[in-house]
């Protein structure tokens, strides 16, 4: 679909859903949402919806940043302890790496 | 240098003969790597002319208890270093510090492979990639033994001793112990047979990495990388956990438990049926162990420590046959012979476990007493005793009894039996578990005072060298059968001694003693069957037809091994005992069959001999009371994987096991290769971009589109 072709209310319609849809634990919606809208949002000439677009994306990028900072810190705790968790580490793996504690 | 490159290339190709023939000898996890697949059906030349693979490897590989683990672990796709040969301990700066291509590769004799050297490479272990032991031909005279000072200290007696005792303080029994295969480290370890594999490793050396006049090798070095990458870590309780979880995408098993069979049978046809307190039943145990190891995975010859025990043992069994029952004594005569009592009295724990539970056809109360088989091969036998149980006046007496009862079995043969101060503590026997159960009398024989003589106790050096068992060179093997080495006399007396003491202790009769004599020729067979190969014509008579091609062409291995996998010498010893202590049956093989299982005794069809005009072999029916009895310690019956009552050990699961040498270049060389390589990448791509962005200018010269002239 190229953005370029569709009118300017659809552009919102379409921004809103990415960013609605984002709620259900999906944080890469709202990056595609993010990169996809960007361009529309901060850098075309200003028009009616954009406002609306500009929150959108921006609301969008917000929730992307909190997903990457929660995963990250969960992440690097995960690595760094599952092996001194023992019992509890293996029971939440789902994959253990053979022949490392 | 090229040149040199594709002749030793050349060389090596010759000598890379089918690289399963390893693969045969070793258990696979359950994950082939796809590089099998590959070679089984011959891989492109190229990776032939890179790799020269060794084919008669012993890796040694990784054991886990309910604290800790032990053996040896490479990385996923194998360690790589390059070889370095070790001429000395000084040598090892070279290795640890000086030298400019880390990681090494160690090559070791034999004389190297000791603790100190062994340490110090573990501690400098970012600089060591693996090592490798080449096994010499000839034992080396001043001993080596990679087992403990204090075999199986934490599992046995010491537990009630009071500390004077306890944990060897009073004597070592093993004092040439250096613990080495009870250490852990971090890269693999192989030993290679002193032959082919070894003479192309050290040529590959010669040529390529030795230093000349002083000065640092040159690149190409010659480089080995080894694999033996084990899946299991920590201990038992994180492996069995993780064998648990199926939550994963790949439920790989990680560990499993070392275990086997118990092997026993009774003078006197036993309901099997039902288990627990037998009624007006006493019985004496003689007992033997059925297992040995080595620091390497796959060796363990155990001739003294194990194959005399067991030869002794069935030998005596075979001389009471007939005493026991033409004249049977008062009380039964329990053969058994434990498995895995290596590994922390794995096979005696159970036995005592299951008659604690109801879950043996005997308990503990129909023990009479205890005589136990153990190191020997001399005619200079010591009796051994516990001191604790020893102040139970009624125990005492017993022991006593037994005893005298040996002293006066040695008049007239070719032994002499000794008591040590008896004071002394138990030495490591199976014995020990019935003891912490409650005090049973027992004695223990073996050939030494208050240490083991054997100078090679639990290494790959208790072979049949050791024990003298040897043939001259141009003998077959039918020739061999008849040979009798001189160890196997006084195992003959041996065995005469331990049969008339075990007549009396039963309760027999004295006037039949002088009938009872173990068969020289027998004790021979079957000690050539465990030390020398079990595929003989005379073991082939006693085994069913179907198992003929389980007998190796080779020394038995006595290592315990994975309860899913059947250990040699426990088949070896069932059939055994049954042909020693049962008897043939005029019954068709149908009928034979059909009779399994019956309470009272087991039936099996053997395939016999074929009569001298004739290739068919005349099989006939065995029937016995030899039985099996489950060999997994009773920590894993009860889950507890981390109790220190019972035997824990379990062994890791792991991919392939190979070792392959090669040449690397230099790192230099490396570079520059892959910077050659990016750089054309980088080029091509800019070209391609300028190309394709002025394609108006390059490709269009005004003439009509090409469309045109189709």
């Amino acid at each position: 679909m190229n953005l370029e072709r569709l009118p300017n209310e659809e552009k919102l319609g379409l921004c809103r859903k990415y960013y609605l849809i984002g709620f259900a634990f999906l944080p890469f919606l709202w990056l595609v949402n993010v990169v996809w809208f960007f361009q529309e949002a901060f850098i075309k000439p200003a028009y009616s919806e954009q406002l609306q677009i500009k929150s959108y994306v921006k609301r969008s990028a917000l929730g992307l940043l909190v997903w990457v900072t929660v995963l990250t810190t969960w992440i690097t705790i995960f690595q760094r302890f599952r092996a001194e968790w023992g019992e509890v580490g293996d029971y939440i793996s789902f994959t253990i790496p053979l022949g490392t504690p | 240098m090229g040149s040199t490159c594709s002749k030793i290339h050349f060389s090596f190709f010759k000598l890379s003969v089918d690289f399963l023939s390893v693969s045969r000898n070793l258990k696979w996890g359950p994950d082939p790597h796809v590089e099998n697949a590959c070679l089984s059906v011959g891989c492109n030349s190229v990776e032939k002319k890179i790799y020269v693979h060794l084919n008669y490897t012993f890796p040694c590989v990784r054991l886990l208890n309910a604290t800790h683990q032990i053996g040896c672990q490479s990385s996923l796709s194998g360690n790589v270093g390059v070889l370095h040969e070790l001429e000395s301990e000084e040598n090892l700066d070279w290795v640890l510090t000086s030298g400019p291509n880390p990681p090494y590769m160690v090559i070791l004799e034999s004389r190297l492979f000791t603790r100190s050297i062994m340490m110090k490479l573990k501690e400098g272990s970012g600089r060591v990639a693996g090592v490798v032991v080449v096994a010499p031909n000839t034992n080396p005279p001043e001993g080596f033994s990679p087992h403990t000072a204090c075999p199986n200290d934490n599992s046995g007696r010491s537990k009630n001793y009071d500390p004077t005792l306890a944990h060897c303080n009073a004597t070592v029994w093993n004092p040439l112990g250096n613990g080495l295969a009870y250490e852990e480290f971090d890269f693999p370890i192989f030993s290679v047979k002193d032959d082919n594999d070894t003479r192309v490793i050290r040529q590959c050396y010669q040529d390529h990495n030795r230093r000349v006049n002083g000065s640092n090798p040159q690149f190409p070095l010659c480089a080995m990388q080894l694999r033996s990458s084990m899946s299991a870590v920590t201990n038992t309780a994180t492996c069995k956990r993780r064998n648990d979880i199926n939550f994963s995408l790949t439920p790989d098993r990680v560990c499993d438990e070392l275990g086997d069979f118990n092997i026993w049978a009774s003078s006197r046809p036993m309901n099997t049926t039902t288990k627990g307190h037998k009624e007006f039943e006493s019985v004496v145990i003689a007992a033997a162990r059925m297992d040995s190891r080595s620091f390497f995975f796959d060796i363990a010859p155990g001739a003294e420590s194990t194959a005399s025990g067991i030869v002794t043992l069935l030998a005596a069994a075979h001389a009471l046959r007939r005493a026991t029952q033409e004249a049977p004594p008062n009380r039964t005569i329990l053969y058994t012979f434990f498995q895995g009592e290596t590994f922390d009295y794995i096979g005696s724990s159970r036995m005592v476990y299951d008659m604690e539970n109801n879950q043996f056809p005997l308990d503990l109360d129909n023990i009479h007493s205890v005589l136990e088989v153990g190191l020997h091969s001399d005619s200079k036998l010591w009796l051994h005793s516990d001191p604790v149980s020893r102040k139970n006046s009624s125990v005492k007496e017993e022991v006593e009894k037994l005893v005298n009862g040996l002293k006066s079995a040695s008049a007239g043969l070719n032994v002499s039996v000794d008591e040590p101060d008896v004071s002394q503590p138990l030495p490591p026997s199976s014995f020990q578990r019935f003891l912490l159960a409650r005090p049973i009398p027992g004695v223990v024989i073996g050939n030494y005072r208050s240490s083991f003589t054997n100078r090679y106790y639990e290494s790959m050096y208790d072979n049949a060298e050791y024990l003298n068992v040897s043939y001259p060179e141009n003998m077959t093997s039918e020739e061999q059968l008849e040979h009798f080495p001189e160890t196997v006399k006084t195992l003959t007396e041996v065995a005469t001694l331990v049969a008339r003491a075990l007549y009396v202790q039963a309760g027999g009769n004295e006037t039949q003693l002088a009938n009872i004599t173990a068969d020289p020729q027998i004790v021979n067979q079957m000690l050539y069957s465990f030390l020398v190969r079990a595929n003989n014509s005379w073991l082939q008579q006693l085994v069913p037809t179907d198992f003929t091609n389980h007998l190796a062409d080779r020394p038995t291995n006595f290592y315990v091994g994975v309860i899913q996998y059947f250990s040699e010498p426990t088949t070896l010893v069932q059939y055994m005992l049954a042909n020693m202590t049962g008897s043939v049956v005029n019954v068709t093989q149908e009928d034979c069959q059909k009779k399994i299982p019956n309470i009272l005794y087991t039936y099996m069809w053997v395939q016999g001999a074929a009569p001298p005009n004739s290739t068919e072999r005349e099989g006939f029916c065995v029937r016995s009371t030899v039985h099996r009895s489950i060999a997994v310690s009773p920590a894993f019956e009860l889950h507890e994987y981390t109790t220190s009552n019972y035997s824990t050990w379990t062994e890791s699961v792991w991919k392939p096991i190979t070792g392959r040498i090669f040449l690397v270049a230099s790192h230099d060389l490396e570079m520059l290769t892959l910077g050659v390589g990016i750089t054309v990448l980088l080029t091509s791509l800019v070209l391609t971009y300028v190309i394709s962005s002025k394609a108006d200018i390059l490709f269009s010269s005004g003439r009509e589109p090409t469309s045109a002239t189709y």
